[in-house]
């Protein structure tokens, strides 16, 4: 057992409201300089809907991830024959239109234009050749738009429909979306960091917080390709790429990230995790119907005396162990099984993980009318409007147990406060409910108040960092004295 | 560390070679001779005999008595500039070899000097030694211009690792495109040089710097040479005809445009994109 510390995440999707407030906090921070003004290192997609960069979870397209072949896991962008064949021109990377032109608008025409009969306008522009472009298209182009003959027809999750599904799906009754905030999800088994030739990504042996080495990345964009989530951007001022960072500056120094801090509807929970890294290639090979649990399987319980012995001898610290006793984390993904990673088909093992969205009460048509369905507030999950199958192929590899389990389980709990708060509900039928879901009033409880009344400090517990342990600390900090600070030692050669 | 240092020393030694290449102490400059008779081996055999009659140039017995010494020591030092000099004789003697030029020898003076002095000490005996070899009169038959064929075009690899002819040089009758374009066309050498027997001579210790550079060190055999004359022999029978260059030039350029067609229609929707695409489809549904 090598026992190791990772800040993980959970995104409880049922209370995503979808402002964009963590995209816009992420992009004030992070990504508001030229040649990033496209990346979006925090997006929130409308699903059904084809995502930003445009179908990223179609693989035939972009080849990120790892696949099986022949017992072992191979990237799939990668092969030294493809490569080489593709050196100069690797098509498996999304264009700039596939995440979309940056643009703003020339504002000063407002003030200056010359007199005349019309009103002035504010011409769009594009932030990246400065001339005048007509907008077509944007990270979210059809937001809010369940179901448009565009963007949400070609979600790549509804392959797994059947034709009639489908029409359903966008028949006016039962017209649904829901948000899908995603960013990099800092994966135990990281595609970028194994595809990336100058060897300049590094996963942090400490929190396993994924980070490009600006002054090694020699702007392959082998990692742009490899991540199947596609986190990782290419900065065309400064010839290298980028990704998401868990704000680590903000965690080192004890506050959440941009986007956590935040978030309005506070679905975001941040917490350690600690997991058995000797597993990870066992638990990468096993079939997409394992997959979850496997992954589920390696995460370790903090509170087990072995598992805390081995981490020490790991050099994990006890704080940091004590940490990931409190994590929100653990109990999401672990102990109540709710949460469930994104496209674990994938292969990358993410830690971030997603508990899956309830959809909106089903309507139905009387006559003319469009009217609330007969089975009440909280209809049966099967009859949801979003498609089980749907969210299988999202957050279950294609298989609906576990997903059905954590929608099973909200409702359970939605039946159980329903009885309590309002009493509309008989309480044997919310106990019986409960037993069903494999849920006790005490479990019911504790995730209710973890998902309603949660604080600040119960949804972020942020380890101490202990950067007085960490390698860089081991150089003399007297080396840069009457210098003008530690910042870039070596400057790109492009760009600032 | 230690792998560095050790290619450090491979190149070293290799800049050493190159030196002493370029020095001259190793390679083919050491193939011309030291004294008068291996010069003569080496630059004058070829298309000369000493009273074994006549080859490309003529049997040189007795041109000490037949010229002035210094006229011939002007003729040999530069033949062509004689030539176009008008002097009569001269232009005698290229009307005798058949318009054939004697290449101008990178010999100094005093070497020319003894080579003179060796024709007149060698006319002076009864048989020279270099009145040169006995070319067999076998009758040259169809397998011997097989044979020849097979070396002109490098099917048959020579004996001693020279150059296939085929590399630098054409012929009518080799079809298709043609030889190289380097050196000239031999569709009627078997003329140019004085039939069988010169052409055997000429092929023994070829005279030309060019030739003699490419097959200073890796001679001819004799069953070599005697196929190449065969199929020399029955190439007389063709017209020479200059091959144009805009040939290759053509068949290059049409070539290259039919491959980056190719290319292209394999990868057509290299600059497609997915959205745009997606948007085109979308629309076109209605």
């Amino acid at each position: 057992m090598n026992v190791r510390s990772q800040i993980a995440m959970v995104f409880h999707l049922d209370k995503c409201i979808g402002c964009h407030t963590c995209s816009i906090a992420c992009k004030n921070i992070w990504t508001d300089r030229e040649g990033a003004e496209y990346m979006w290192w925090n997006n929130v997609e409308t699903k059904p809907g084809t995502g930003f960069p445009t179908r990223w979870e179609d693989q035939d397209t972009y080849r990120g991830g790892w696949e099986v072949k022949e017992g072992k896991l191979r990237l799939r962008s990668a092969n030294k024959g493809y490569v080489l064949g593709k050196i100069f021109h690797n098509p498996a990377q999304p264009s700039i239109d596939e995440y979309y032109e940056p643009w703003t608008y020339r504002y000063q025409d407002l003030f200056n234009a010359p007199e005349g009969s019309d009103q002035p306008i504010a011409r769009p522009v594009s932030k990246i050749t400065g001339k005048e472009i007509a907008i077509e298209a944007g990270p979210n182009w059809d937001d809010d738009l369940g179901g448009s003959p565009v963007y949400a027809e070609n979600d790549p999750n509804l392959d797994s429909l059947s034709e009639e599904q489908r029409e359903q799906l966008f028949a006016i009754e039962r017209l649904v979306m829901f948000y899908f905030p995603r960013i990099c999800n800092h994966c135990l088994n990281p595609s970028c960091v194994a595809a990336c030739p100058s060897g300049a990504i590094y996963k942090r042996g400490e929190d396993g917080i994924v980070l490009i080495d600006q002054t090694r990345c020699r702007g392959w964009r082998a990692c742009v390709s490899a991540c199947p989530y596609k986190k990782v951007f290419f900065n065309w001022k400064t010839g290298k790429s980028e990704k998401c960072l868990l704000c680590f500056p903000r965690l080192e120094t004890g506050q959440a990230p941009a986007c956590f801090h935040s978030c309005v509807g506070r679905i975001r929970y941040l917490g350690v995790l600690l997991y058995d890294a000797d597993r990870i290639e066992e638990v990468a090979l096993s079939s997409d119907e394992n997959l979850i649990e496997a992954h589920r399987s390696m995460i370790l319980d903090p509170h087990d005396p072995q598992v805390i012995r081995q981490a020490q001898s790991n050099g994990v610290h006890d704080s940091v162990i004590e940490s990931a006793q409190k994590s929100p984390v653990y109990q999401f993904v672990k102990v109540w099984k709710m949460a469930l990673p994104p496209h674990i088909e994938f292969r990358t093992l993410p830690m971030l993980f997603y508990v899956p969205p309830m959809s909106p009460v089903m309507s139905m048509r009387k006559g003319d009318v469009l009217t609330q369905s007969d089975q009440g507030l909280f209809h049966e999950i099967d009859n949801a409007r979003v498609p089980m199958q749907y969210l299988a192929k999202l957050f279950g590899a294609g298989h609906d147990a576990k997903v059905r389990y954590a929608l099973k389980k909200q409702m359970a709990i939605r039946s159980y406060r329903r009885a309590v708060t309002v009493g509309d509900i008989e309480p044997h039928i919310a106990d019986q409910m409960l037993r069903e879901a494999d849920c006790t009033p005490a479990e019911a409880e504790a995730i209710y108040k973890l998902t309603s009344l949660c604080t600040f400090e119960e949804r972020f517990v942020i380890p101490p960092m202990h950067r007085e342990e960490a390698l860089e600390m081991m150089e003399d900090p007297m080396d840069h004295k009457r210098e003008t600070g530690f910042g870039v030692m070596d400057k790109p050669m492009r760009g600032s | 560390m230690a792998a560095y240092r050790q290619m450090g020393t491979g190149w070293t030694g290799l800049g050493v070679w190159i030196a002493l290449l370029g020095m001259g102490i190793i390679g083919p400059g050491a193939a011309w001779g030291q004294d008068a008779a291996t010069d003569f081996r080496n630059n004058c055999m070829s298309c000369h005999t000493i009273g074994g009659g006549r080859l490309v140039g003529p049997d040189l017995k007795g041109v000490t008595d037949r010229q002035d010494r210094q006229w011939i020591l002007k003729f040999i030092t530069d033949p062509k500039a004689m030539i176009d000099s008008g002097d009569p004789e001269a232009q005698k003697l290229l009307k005798e070899s058949g318009g054939v030029v004697m290449p101008t020898l990178p010999l100094g003076k005093a070497r020319i000097e003894a080579l003179i002095d060796l024709l007149e000490s060698e006319s002076k005996l009864p048989r020279s030694k270099f009145a040169g070899q006995v070319v067999s009169d076998r009758p040259l038959g169809p397998a011997d211009v097989a044979a020849g064929e097979k070396i002109f075009t490098g099917r048959q690899a020579l004996t001693a690792g020279g150059a296939a002819c085929y590399s630098c040089h054409s012929v009518e009758g080799v079809g298709g495109l043609g030889g190289g374009s380097l050196g000239p066309d031999l569709t009627k050498v078997f003329e140019r040089l004085g039939g069988r027997k010169g052409l055997t001579a000429w092929l023994g210790s070829p005279a030309t710097p060019t030739m003699q550079a490419a097959f200073g060190t890796h001679p001819l055999e004799q069953n070599e040479i005697e196929s190449l004359v065969a199929y020399f022999q029955a190439q007389t029978q063709f017209a020479e005809t200059p091959k144009p260059r805009q040939i290759f030039l053509g068949l290059g350029l049409a070539g290259a445009c039919f491959a980056l067609w190719g290319l292209n229609s394999l990868w057509k929707r290299r600059l497609g994109g997915v959205r745009r695409a997606m948007v085109q489809k979308a629309a076109i549904k209605g």
